[in-house]
């Protein structure tokens, strides 16, 4: 059975632990959204080398572990755990959202950028106004499977003493001497921010296939 | 007002445009016919540079389409186009598809933009749509909206590039009728259709193409009757007896 007593008396922990996992899920989720739409639109935009460089970020962040940028940042450029950490969970999200996204946008029909521009609005209008709207519903899925995969990626911090739910699972566990109800609860603790993003995915999804 | 002169389009190897010498003049409505890949969108298609031409000279207005200082996006609001598939906006309704450009590219405010969408959307027709989603109406309904979406900018030459060929047959009507008031007040007009009615009724010139080249430039009533070339002759038999 499952021994509760080793969540209650650990609670403090668990809950610090749960609160930076929080913190840097929310952090890295922002600014890989951002990161990726740019890296998306880099790699769409009619110059071509913008679209190399594009093209390289994507390729080569997606294709290295998510590891070895962490310790890229930790060992490399000395930046504490916690910094470490959700930068190099960011820029590999990063990769992840842009390809998503991209997908999205060229899922438009091209009639629509032709609509656009011949009326006269500029490109950056046109995408604006008339593609990313679009995109967005096609994008939503997909992007919210990426935020999950964030979310659960982010116990890399643990690896680098990054403060995270993972790690506070680890010093418990060292601590106690008790490994499997130790995770048991650390899992639940993903859980709760899994479960109800995977829910929401799947209603967005339901809705939108219905609004087409 | 458009002077194609010695205008030749490449796609890499593929010679699409030949030779074009073309004089389209102010107030002229101009109908495009000849075979499926003869090369009649991507001619429309050069004059707002949705294409670019790889040799010789193109001008609409006096402005030269082809050189990269001619601000294209003040070209291009004083043409209007209109697609075979219509390309409305789908997440837009009828009027914000119409208000946009006139927002975004002319500066009109709200109220003014709003105004002349309905106005236009009078014109052709189909007031009572003013808050429908493209996906509520009919093909012909759609592309009349596209026609009034053109005209809210105000421009002094329409594109169509087969405007009806993607219409239920019934539809085809109601969308020509537009395209012809629009005729009879003047608008200047480049309309790719095998419509012959259409092209009897108001164009004043008839340009057939085939593989790339004007093969020749007729009015409508000498076309029909009478053309000239063996290949204009086998392209009409075939729209006839289809
Ligand atoms: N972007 C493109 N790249 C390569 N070939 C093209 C492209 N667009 C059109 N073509 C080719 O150019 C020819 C003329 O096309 P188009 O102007 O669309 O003809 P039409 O409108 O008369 O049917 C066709 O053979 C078509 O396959
Ligand atoms: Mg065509």
């Amino acid at each position: 059975m499952l021994d509760f007593s080793i969540l209650t008396e650990n609670l403090d922990m668990y809950l610090v632990g749960f609160k930076n996992t929080i913190m840097s899920s929310l952090i890295a989720l922002v600014a890989s959204l951002i990161l990726g739409v740019l890296v998306a639109i880099m790699r769409i935009a009619p110059l071509k080398p913008l679209n190399w460089l594009g093209t390289a970020y994507v390729e080569i962040i997606r294709n290295i572990p998510l590891l070895i940028i962490t310790f890229f940042f930790f060992l490399g450029l000395k930046l504490s755990g916690i910094y470490a950490g959700t930068l190099a969970l960011t820029i590999y999200t990063s990769s992840f959202i842009a390809e998503a996204i991209r997908a999205g946008i060229l899922s438009v029909p091209k009639g629509q950028m032709e609509a656009a521009r011949s009326s006269g609005l500029t490109y950056g209008q046109a995408m604006r106004l008339v593609i990313l709207p679009q995109a967005v519903k096609i994008v939503i899925p997909p992007l919210g499977n990426q935020f999950i995969n964030l979310v659960k990626n982010s116990s890399i911090l643990a690896v680098v003493a990054g403060l995270d739910l993972m790690y506070h699972g680890d010093l418990i566990s060292s601590r106690t001497f008790i490994v499997f109800d130790v995770y048991i609860f650390v899992a639940a603790f993903y859980l709760i921010l899994t479960i109800p993003l995977s829910l929401g995915v799947g209603y967005l999804e339901k809705r939108l296939a219905k609004s087409n | 007002m458009i002077v194609f002169d010695q205008v030749n389009k490449y796609y890499g190897d593929f010679h699409v445009l030949k030779n074009i010498n073309l004089t389209i003049n102010k107030g002229e409505v101009v109908v495009v016919i000849g075979p499926s890949g003869s090369g009649k969108s991507t001619l429309l298609r050069c004059i707002n540079r949705l294409e670019t031409i790889s040799e010789g000279s193109l001008s609409v207005n006096g402005l030269n389409v082809a050189d990269k200082k001619t601000d294209i996006n003040k070209l291009r609001r004083n043409i209007g186009m209109v697609f075979q598939h219509f390309h409305l906006y789908p997440h837009k309704t009828v009027l914000e598809n119409i208000m946009l450009a006139p927002k975004k590219v002319l500066g009109q405010t709200d109220a003014e933009a709003k105004k002349i969408a309905q106005k236009y959307l009078e014109k052709v027709g189909i007031a009572d749509k003013a808050n429908s989603f493209p996906s509520q109406l009919s093909g012909g309904q759609q592309q009349r909206v596209a026609i009034a979406r053109g005209l809210a900018m105000g421009p002094e030459i329409m594109l169509f590039d087969e405007p009806t060929s993607a219409l239920d047959p019934e539809m085809i009507g109601e969308v020509l009728d537009v395209m012809k008031a629009l005729a009879h007040e003047g608008m200047t007009m480049v309309v790719v259709t095998h419509e012959m009615g259409f092209a009897r009724e108001v164009a004043d010139r008839i340009v057939f193409m085939d593989e790339g080249k004007v093969l020749e430039e007729a009015i409508p009533a000498e076309f029909y009757a009478n053309p000239r070339e063996e290949r204009a002759r086998l392209f009409l038999s075939r729209i006839l007896n289809h």
